[in-house]
């Protein structure tokens, strides 16, 4: 059988680089991935806040709830550098 | 979101001794939908279930701005609670009550 | 918090960043979009924050202040170090 990644080793293997964070609804985060745990609450580092209007907020260190979470992207920009 | 008005600020170990400093005090809760309590807090749980006592509930109602309006100003109170925003009418609608259980 | 094998500490998981930041300065933004900005007393595992001389911004603006507030964990969304 071949070894399957678990979906949380996929977000492991993200700490200390770049993800793309899309919450239910209409909010993403992009930055620097610097831990989560084991309810994917997640610490990242040099942020961007991407508001539904497309207004964007930097934030230097941020506890982001694994709550609202949707989607996790890894090594993304977010929405700018999508394709 | 309780307001207290505790001069000695010792390092709580956990979020919820800050509830536990306002039993018997008069605390301000906000809840979702755009409501507030004041009232005596009586008694809480981990979930923060809340009873409270001689509480007064604000309730904030926005009226869509319909054109008969009359020459207020914007945030000059009207009567009945009614405040004249920028949007619409800003009703607040108060409830006064005994004893609150407020479930998290 | 429970954290997984990741090194704790240095602010680098949830409960590191947590014990790093209790004292400073946050941002604490609820998923209703409103902000309270203080002096970070304590969290527990449910995200439940207790702060200390606390602002309220709604869309920007300062709406109140309270010296303490607590604020329960599910409506947190995100909690940034100043």
């Amino acid at each position: 059988m071949a070894s399957q990644l678990l979906p949380l080793e996929l977000i492991d293997k993200c700490v200390g680089s770049k993800i793309w964070v899309v919450m239910k609804g209409d909010k993403e985060f992009s930055g620097t991935l610097l831990g989560f745990d084991d309810y994917v609450n997640m610490v990242l580092e040099d942020v961007t806040e991407f508001d539904y209007s497309g207004n964007h907020t930097k934030l230097s260190k941020i506890l982001l709830n694994g709550n609202n979470i949707c989607m996790l992207i890894p090594g993304g920009e977010g929405p700018v550098a999508g394709s | 979101m309780a307001d207290i008005d505790d001069g000695t600020s010792a390092p709580a170990s956990e979020p919820l001794d800050l509830v536990r400093l306002c039993l018997d005090e008069v605390v301000f809760v906000k809840l979702r939908g755009d409501r507030e309590l004041k009232g005596r807090l009586h008694a809480y749980d981990s979930h923060c279930n809340l009873v409270l006592g001689d509480v007064e509930e604000t309730v904030y109602v926005v009226d869509e701005d319909d054109e008969d309006e009359e020459a207020v100003k914007v945030g000059e109170n009207t009567l009945d609670g009614f405040t004249r925003t920028d949007w619409g009418y800003l009703q607040t609608i108060s409830k006064k009550s005994e004893m609150l259980f407020v479930r998290a | 918090m429970e954290n997984g094998s990741a090194a704790q500490g240095e602010g680098r998981d949830p409960s590191g960043f947590l014990s790093e930041i209790i004292g400073q300065g946050v941002t604490v933004k609820l998923n209703s979009g409103v902000v309270y900005k203080g002096e970070l007393q304590s969290v527990d595992g449910y995200m439940n924050i207790a702060l200390e001389k606390t602002e309220e911004h709604v869309n920007g603006v300062k709406k109140r202040s309270y010296g303490d507030a607590f604020v329960r964990g599910n409506n947190v969304m995100y909690i940034s170090a100043d």
